[in-house]
């Protein structure tokens, strides 16, 4: 792999390749460019995740020509799918290197934060949605108890926008999240259930379930129970399977004409 | 295109959150939480999620302001800093060094801290340090 790597950025058919480095005992997100050819050597692979593509999307506003190599996961690679969909990366400038993630007999070990999924407390457990529970049972509860064990999860909310912000399928250039009209500034707790249902509306049918939104939650909502679900609604009602079919969303409402123009990078 | 992705810790509150931050063509465009950060365990709050966009603001304060005429005014540092001691010198000299006080922070390190009440301490000469925790 390490080879690979090294050949294609001496070849020039990747700029630069996104990978992970040990930096003080912290497995980060690197940059490997054909000038520190050497730092190849250090690439490493674990089961920590960050959302690799959202760093290409991000070099790729300011530069579309640039060649971007990456490792991929399955969960990364369902991404990369949505995004070429999307036209928020060009599939001829991005090559990618998978990596074990999912158990298998077959792989040596297996390589995914999700697979050790935090235990819910006792408290949560009985006044909340345990995040680990299966569509199923989230449904088994009678309406009047989900919505109030669903509210006291969004209650929780504390705005933080880190689901938004972690997501590698979300690159809006105006996040509904942030519409004046939708969501009001400056109140805790937020709009229950607006905000939650408006992000989760947005993730139907392009929602690859990598988990991260609900790995940067600091209030352990269950957010990817609920998006599962919203998507579970598209693939009965569209048959759409987001990151694993080949044609846009059912909900595509932009049309074909979208380029690479950079985004507000400025604007902050 | 050159790009990098530089660990720091956040510059809000005293928490000590773990951040990376992404450096492309030598311009700050995003922040990200550590992951493997023992305070925030890959968890951030809005404004360790926005860091970046604080550094780049316009509004930014880029150099040292001294009120003159009621008026702030743009200087230099060496010019606000010789401002700051002999105004400060004038004080300690006309009402004694019990005159002035130092508030320190939980957003600068501990060493910046120890430095701040030792500067209080031995250069003013008094013992009115306290903490934006406290107040």
């Amino acid at each position: 792999m390490k080879d690979q790597i090294k050949q294609w950025l001496q070849q020039g058919k990747v700029d630069i390749f996104l990978g992970y480095k040990m930096v003080e005992g912290h497995p980060l997100p690197h940059f490997f460019v054909k000038d520190r050819l050497y730092e190849v050597d250090e690439l490493v692979t674990g089961p920590i995740r960050y959302p690799l593509e959202k760093l290409a999307i991000r070099l790729a506003a300011e530069d579309p020509e640039v060649k971007i190599g990456l490792l991929v996961r399955d969960c990364n690679r369902r991404a990369l799918n949505v995004l070429f969909l999307w036209h928020q990366l060009n599939p001829d400038n991005v090559m990618s290197i998978p990596v074990n993630c999912c158990p298998s007999n077959l792989a040596d070990q297996a390589n995914c934060s999700l697979l050790k999924p935090e235990k819910a407390g006792p408290y949560k457990e009985m006044v909340g949605i345990d995040n680990n529970i299966s569509i199923e049972e989230a449904k088994g509860f009678d309406q009047e108890e989900r919505l109030r064990r669903w509210t006291y999860e969004f209650d929780k909310c504390i705005k933080c926008y880190g689901c938004r912000d972690a997501c590698p399928v979300c690159f809006c250039k105006e996040c509904s999240l942030e519409h004046h009209a939708l969501v009001k500034t400056g109140d805790l707790p937020v709009d229950i259930p607006i905000f939650h249902l408006v992000r989760a509306v947005h993730m139907a049918g392009r929602c690859i379930d990598c988990g991260l939104c609900e790995e940067a939650c600091p209030m352990d909502i269950p957010l990817r129970l609920l998006y599962k679900m919203v998507n579970q609604i598209v693939l009965n009602v569209f048959k759409y399977n987001p990151g694993i079919d080949s044609v846009q969303s059912p909900f595509n409402m932009l049309g074909d004409e979208v380029t690479l123009e950079p985004k507000g990078l400025n604007a902050a | 295109m050159n790009g990098k992705i530089v660990p720091s810790v956040c510059s809000y509150c005293g928490t000590g959150c773990g951040v990376l931050f992404q450096v492309v063509n030598g311009k700050l465009v995003g922040t990200m939480p550590l992951k493997t950060h023992p305070v925030n365990e890959g968890k951030l709050c809005i404004k360790g999620w926005h860091l970046h966009e604080y550094v780049n603001s316009p509004t930014r304060l880029r150099s040292p302001l001294i009120k003159m005429n009621g008026r702030f005014r743009q200087a230099t540092w060496d010019k606000a800093l010789h401002f700051a001691s002999d105004r400060l010198k004038a004080i300690i000299e006309k009402y004694g060094p019990d005159s002035v006080g130092v508030l320190v922070s939980a957003k600068i390190t501990n060493e910046e801290n120890y430095l701040a009440q030792k500067f209080a301490r031995a250069a003013i000469g008094t013992n009115n340090v306290d903490h934006c925790a406290r107040l």
